[in-house]
């Protein structure tokens, strides 16, 4: 088949197709019955719209309701296209992190992970990342896509990918039932594994957490060795500020890349870090669109924020894989214009929610 | 597109602000991410940087790797602290900037400000002296005396590091911390976000005295953080909600609430102790652990009550920074806050001063807590240990049935009595933490006593040593 020919559902990720045909093609490619996902196709019914008419464009995403909560006991299979055929391609079933309830679940084909890998290993190029070096990895194995990614990004830009397993549910678990020394018992097992990794293996990029490079950081000898070592540092899973970024970059790693990720098993992906972000700066992500756009608006009316201005983060995914418009996370951001001729918006200092102090009235006088 | 921009508005500082550092192992560190300190109008004073936890775990590794000045030299240098931070510009603050910035973010009037400044030094100043009179009369507190060649026991740090998380309801909180300093620990001191201005000041004094970038630091930040400096400590000290949460751990010594009480039996004419008992509730603003919150008194408590709401009816709603200031102010929103809760707790008491609410709104924003004075049915009332920061009392009739059930709890117990044996019972009672025999006011106090036990009583131990 010619390229010309191809869906926009199916082009190389350096395509850059017409958000709105990618859009349309997606209602086409999960509403038609011969094509279409069972969970869309049943879920048809209960929509106020017709996907496949009243879709025309980017914009009428705004239509579909927020589904992620259904994907917490949606049976997998009911997620996957029937266009894949009687035995599709599925590189794995994966879950959020169960923060705010039951996990919720997606499923993940192989053709979309190789687009997602192509698009993310072009900006490690970007960002200075060496090409076909060793990788560490201290992520989840599974059940998050996060590991996934890992892989593959290790076997196709670099060469070996060792990983140490990491249970965030389980550290969770643990904080929230008050036992902080287990927590920090677990982390530092973690901590010592990829050390062993570290003395023994020629390891040229670390990816890693950021609570778990706090760890790292305050071991001097495995400071040394990433600083002899590893030439370049992807991190993701939770937020680094831009304080904590500024002292790994000028005092921690000076001569070591170090790369975001800002990402979700939801998007079936991550948005990565932009480029030359001066020292001091909140870290700007930009996603994979058209296919991973995020929106930031006000909680309360869903509306956009100014840009500059923080608003809570939405998540759209719309690819052959996946659709899953409007899914409203936890976090909050600052909305950022997107990069030139890309749609949807970047998010810059990705935070939780946090105050200092409370203003509750308490008694006594301390 | 000229109006986008990475650089978001609200999350950059209003220009003109001045920035209180994170004062770390290499000296100051100005961060990106901070938190406004508003005056009690409501207005911008300053901005505090928020160190992260990387920083914060960087820095307490720092402090562990530190060894401490020699004895001789912590003496001095404490001597010296107290008089820079009575006296000298520090971060480009005079000490009357200093004061008006304390005024302006805690609402204590001027002059208990300045009272807590000359305080604050002299405890500093005598610390060294002060932690001397902690040292078990058995003890010595260097192995190199000539005691130690038949015996002796020692008296020794149970760590090198100490966290300190101070509560920012008074500037006088911060005098006893630096006895730590003088023990020979290096210290991490997390200040209040409501009022850094002490903490920074007191540490800015502690290394222009002589002691290191590494061995006292000031570490402003949120909660995660926050907890990092208590795990990255042998042991941790403080009255805020982080100290709260690890108040099980024996490592973790937390302040607790006041609760000051004053007793007076029916052996006693308590016309002639109301000038004290005003002043108990009064002074220092009625902010303080050790201002009275409760008086019991053997008899009828209506005349006593009416006695101390008249005097307390008659003091003037005035800016915090007036001179003649003497009652607390607060931003109006937590002001009334505040009112809504205590209104709610003193249902069923009788109301002598306060009880349809005690907000005086100033106009800027601001407003003033005016004295509350509520009569209770009996000592076992619920509000009786309902400690507010502000003069705010519970007056409640006592009587030899009641025993001493309802003064426990208390951090000063000024007790006006001819009954030896009641003295004698109250000496004893374990969670009676000072006892005041006659007519001192709850909140009398001089360096070198125990405020609630000996701070070295929480940082030292005793060791045998022999030499031969």
């Amino acid at each position: 088949m010619a390229r010309a020919e191809l869906s926009p559902l199916e082009l190389p990720y350096d395509a850059d197709p017409d958000p709105d045909e990618v859009v349309r093609a997606a209602m086409r490619w999960h509403f038609s019955p011969e094509t279409g996902t069972p969970f869309w196709l049943g879920r048809a019914a209960s929509l106020e719209f017709d996907p496949l008419t009243d879709v025309k464009c980017y914009d009428d995403l705004r239509l579909f309701p927020n589904v992620a909560n259904e994907l917490r006991d949606v049976p997998a299979a009911d997620l996957v296209p029937r266009g894949y055929g009687k035995h599709p391609d599925i590189v794995g079933v994966y879950e959020s992190g169960g923060t705010t309830g039951a996990p919720k679940r997606v499923v993940c084909p192989r053709d979309w992970l190789e687009k997602l890998v192509d698009w993310s290993n072009a900006n490690l190029d970007v960002h200075g990342f060496p090409r076909g070096v060793d990788w560490l990895g201290i992520t989840p194995s599974g059940p998050h896509i996060v590991g996934e990614i890992f892989r593959r990004s290790a076997v196709t830009h670099g060469r070996y990918g060792f990983q140490v397993d990491l249970d965030p549910r389980w550290v969770k678990r643990l904080i929230a039932d008050g036992k902080a020394a287990q927590a920090d018992a677990y982390a530092e097992h973690v901590v010592d594994q990829a050390a062993d990794i570290l003395r023994t293996q020629p390891i040229g990029v670390m990816t890693v957490t950021p609570p778990l490079l706090d760890r790292i950081a305050q071991r001097e000898d495995l400071v040394e060795l990433i600083n002899e070592k590893v030439g370049a540092i992807r991190w993701g899973g939770t937020q680094m500020d831009a304080d904590t970024e500024q002292l790994y970059r000028t005092e921690i790693f000076p001569d070591t890349a170090l790369y975001g990720h800002y990402g979700s098993t939801m998007i079936l992906g991550i948005a990565g870090q932009r480029h030359g972000t001066p020292l001091g700066e909140p870290c700007v992500f930009d996603t994979f669109a058209p296919y991973i756009t995020f929106q930031v608006v006000e909680p309360e009316t869903g509306r956009p924020v100014e840009y500059g201005r923080r608003g809570q983060v939405v998540m759209h995914h719309v690819s052959k894989a996946l659709l899953l418009p409007n899914n409203l996370e936890r976090d909050t951001a600052v909305r950022v214009a997107a990069p030139a001729g890309s749609i949807g918006d970047s998010a810059a200092g990705i935070a939780p929610v946090e105050r200092f102090d409370n203003e509750a009235v308490i008694e006594g006088v301390y | 597109m000229g109006t986008m921009t990475q650089t978001p508005p609200q999350e950059t500082p209003p220009p003109g602000v001045p920035v209180l550092d994170a004062l770390g192992p290499s000296g100051a560190y100005r961060t990106r991410n901070r938190q406004e300190v508003r005056d009690v109008t409501g207005a911008v004073m300053a901005e505090l940087c928020l160190a992260p936890a990387l920083f914060v775990n960087r820095t307490m590794k720092a402090l562990r790797g530190a060894s401490a000045l020699p004895a001789a030299q912590r003496a001095a240098a404490l001597a010296r602290a107290g008089e820079l931070f009575r006296t000298a510009t520090l971060g480009g603050m005079t000490v009357q900037e200093y004061e008006a910035a304390v005024t302006r973010v805690s609402g204590l009037p001027i002059s208990v400000v300045r009272t807590a400044t000359k305080t604050c030094a002299e405890r500093v100043g005598q610390s060294y002296r002060s932690v001397q009179l902690a040292c078990p009369a058995g003890a010595v507190s260097d192995w190199r005396d000539p005691l130690a060649r038949t015996g002796q026991a020692v008296w020794t740090r149970r760590g090198d590091v100490l966290a300190v998380h101070v509560p920012g309801n008074h500037p006088g909180t911060h005098g006893f911390w630096p006895e730590a300093l003088a023990l020979g620990y290096r210290v991490a001191v997390r200040p209040s976000a409501r009022e850094p201005f002490t903490a920074h000041r007191l540490v800015l004094a502690l290394r222009e005295a002589g002691f290191g970038d590494d061995q006292v630091a000031l570490l402003p930040c949120g909660h995660d953080a926050a907890d990092a400096i208590v795990r990255g400590a042998d042991l941790a000290y403080g009255g805020d909600e982080i100290i709260r949460r690890y108040a099980d751990d024996p490592g973790v010594l937390s302040l607790r609430p006041g609760r000051s009480k004053i007793l007076l039996t029916a052996d006693t004419e308590w016309r002639e102790h109301l000038d004290m008992i005003v002043d108990s509730v009064v002074r220092h603003g009625g902010s303080g652990c050790v201002n009275a919150t409760a008086i019991l008194v053997e008899g009828d408590p209506a005349p006593l009550a009416g006695a101390v709401a008249e005097r307390l009816a008659a003091l003037p709603s005035l800016p915090p920074n007036d001179e003649r200031a003497c009652l607390p102010v607060q931003q109006s929103k937590a002001a009334r806050a505040l009112e809504t809760y205590v209104l709610e707790r003193a249902q069923g008491t009788r109301a002598w001063l306060g009880g349809t609410g005690f907000v005086d709104e100033l106009g800027d924003g601001s407003a003033v807590l005016r004295a509350a004075v509520h009569q209770l049915d009996g000592a076992d009332a619920p509000q009786l240990g309902a400690e507010l920061p502000f003069p705010c009392v519970w007056i409640a009739p006592w009587g030899r049935a009641d025993g001493i059930a309802p003064l426990r709890d208390t951090l000063v117990l000024t007790a006006v009595t001819q009954d030896e044996a009641l003295v004698d019972a109250l000496v004893e009672e374990p969670t009676i933490s000072n006892l005041h025999i006659g007519s001192h006011a709850t909140h009398w106090h001089r360096p070198g006593l125990p405020h609630d036990d000996y701070l070295g009583d929480f940082l030292m131990r005793s060791k045998t040593l022999v030499r031969v």
